[in-house]
């Protein structure tokens, strides 16, 4: 059975689907200079606006829900990507009161998002995957997966994370954050903005007017170093690699590359000479986290939906804030121009050396 | 839609606070990457080296992650005190199994799960379609490790802080004698492992296993 992606619904400090795609293509980034987590130093954040996270999470999905052929959810699957759950909610508690008694433990974990959605949807079944920022990545191998082998006609993956202080603070930690918007794949570029997001994509094995297929999905682990990527490349050169072979595709049929491009020195550095090593035809790159910031696990989901509206659209993204690129044999386009686009590949790279490639292709 | 596996190797520990002897010195011999590990890595690492699993496909899972590292970040952040670049890389779910790959040189297909109280339900149920699909072995883990100071003021539910249970599985030919997994779970281990430390628990009393899992 193939797998198709037949709705989604998203938000990110960009706003919902359409707005994020206006931005992309005019070049416009959603990330503010922000000191909410660290007083003394200001950094870019993809901040979005809501009331209570788990209420527009609900909301997406519900929107997903009433774009589909479902009437409910009650025969599909769902599979979460997160990196962090509900640690905003904790940090809250503890913050405040200095001990963990009002910490819900059920709360805490990456089961909160399943659960907040089973209680509201009633799925006939749950999965939570957590590999850190390739964590909605993920759920589209399990998917995929699944439905080839005819386990399920429905899934729903669903990417999501809110800010919380622990990741800014870590990042920051680890010198990455950029206190500017990020600038993928630039000579002088900062580091990465931390942001929000969440997506949600219902796969299905009927195609519809409107869809798009899950061709191919690609793992590997580098084995190398538990933040930094392989020098060499070799993993995610592998997970590309193997996303192609799944989706029976030859290097020359990728028309737009829609990068990890976190805006490190390392992982752009790595992407790059992958990118530069694997495909000898050059086509279009770019990281769209330079308008929205790193969704984290929300991320694969987040950018899945991207790689969507770029083939339906048939308009490469260009590069935001491109001046000049460290790799100058990769194909980073300044400027949106149109071409028929069939097939995408996507990057999610993780800590741990977690890599995932998913190829996204119009329906033959 | 149902499949069987066969088990190959099985095994489970767990200790009210601490676990003495995961066999440390000898798995990890190299004393700057011993010290680095946190306390999932060093209990997956031990059901790893027990099951005989050395290199290949893994489903790890964990309900509450990287407690320890999580509680020292947020101990940083209130007490204003600098962040431990460690501490931040090791708080990710997937920290344990990464801490493998590096060591063994594993740079094949790793997931990580983590669903509440069904994670190992759900690493079973991936570790089979992971098998069904490469037709490989595969090595489905899950452990918690909530030995943190002051758990008492939110644990009332586990009485082994440190717990894990590891199998090897793979694909069956076909279904003859498969059976569906007993619920038999050890009092005072944390619901998250129920699955995996039932399937141990038939597997102690039947080596030649062949179980059922639902997809």
């Amino acid at each position: 059975m193939k797998t198709y992606i037949n709705n989604y619904a998203s938000r990110s400090c960009a706003g919902n689907t359409t707005e994020l795609m206006n931005a992309i293509y005019n070049k416009q980034t959603a990330i503010t200079i922000d000191n909410t987590f660290m007083e003394d130093t200001p950094v870019g954040l993809g901040k979005m606006q809501y009331d209570n996270f788990f209420s527009l999470l609900k909301d997406v999905v519900q929107e997903v829900l009433e774009s589909s052929n479902l009437k409910d959810f009650s025969e599909t699957l769902l599979i979460v990507g997160s990196s962090v759950g509900g640690m905003a909610e904790s940090e809250k508690h503890y913050f405040k009161d200095k001990n963990y008694t009002n910490i819900d433990p059920s709360r805490h974990p990456i089961s909160v998002i399943t659960e907040e959605l089973e209680s509201k949807f009633g799925f006939c079944d749950t999965r939570a995957i957590s590999t850190a920022c390739t964590s909605s990545a993920n759920a589209f191998l399990l998917a995929k997966r699944l439905m080839s082998v005819n386990a399920y006609k429905n899934i729903l993956i669903v990417g999501a994370d809110a800010l919380c202080y622990t990741t800014v603070c870590g990042f920051y930690a680890l010198s990455v954050l950029a206190t500017q918007e990020c600038t993928p794949f630039n000579v002088n570029r900062e580091g990465m903005n931390v942001a929000e997001g969440i997506a949600a994509l219902l796969l299905q094995t009927t195609a519809t007017k409107d869809s798009i297929e899950v061709k191919g999905v690609g793992a590997s682990s580098d084995a190398y170093h538990m933040t930094n990527p392989d020098p060499e490349a070799n993993g995610a050169i592998s997970c590309m690699k193997k996303a192609l072979d799944d989706a029976n595709v030859d290097i020359t049929m990728i028309d737009y590359i829609n990068a990890h491009g976190t805006g490190t020195q390392a992982n752009d550095r790595v992407e790059a000479l992958a990118i530069e090593k694997l495909f000898i035809s050059a086509p279009p790159v770019s990281s769209t986290k330079a308008v929205t910031g790193h969704t984290l696990g929300a991320a694969g989901a987040l950018e899945a939906i991207i790689s969507c509206e770029v083939i339906k659209r048939g308009i490469v993204p260009p590069q935001t804030a491109l001046q000049e690129a460290e790799n100058s044999n990769i194909n980073l386009p300044k400027e949106a121009f149109k071409k028929d686009i069939h097939i995408v590949v996507s990057n999610s790279f993780a800590f741990g050396g977690n890599n995932t490639a998913v190829v996204f292709g119009e329906v033959e | 839609m149902k499949v069987a596996v066969n088990i190959i190797s099985a095994k489970k520990i767990y200790a009210k606070q601490k676990i003495d002897d995961l066999n440390e010195k000898s798995i990890v011999p190299k004393m700057m990457m011993r010290r680095r590990l946190t306390r999932n890595a060093k209990i997956m690492l031990y059901l790893a080296d027990s099951c005989g699993f050395r290199n290949g496909k893994i489903i790890y899972g964990s309900a509450f992650g990287e407690l320890g590292a999580t509680v020292g970040i947020t101990d940083a952040i209130l007490n204003k005190t600098p962040i431990s670049p460690t501490l931040f890389q090791n708080s990710v779910y997937n920290s344990a199994p990464s801490y493998f790959s590096l060591l063994n040189s594993d740079k094949d297909e790793i997931i990580t799960l983590s669903n509440g109280m069904k994670t190992s339900k759900d690493v079973l149920k991936c570790a089979a379609l992971q098998s069904l699909i490469s037709g490989e072995s595969i090595f489905c883990v899950v452990t918690e490790s909530l030995d943190i100071d002051r758990i008492d003021e939110v644990n009332n539910c586990a009485h082994y802080l440190e717990a894990g249970a590891g199998v090897i599985l793979q694909i069956a030919e076909n279904e003859n004698g498969a059976k569906e997994l007993q619920s038999s779970i050890d009092e005072g281990v944390i619901a998250s492992l129920d699955d995996l430390i039932s399937l141990v628990n038939m597997y102690e009393e039947d080596k030649e296993l062949k179980l059922f899992i639902e997809l």
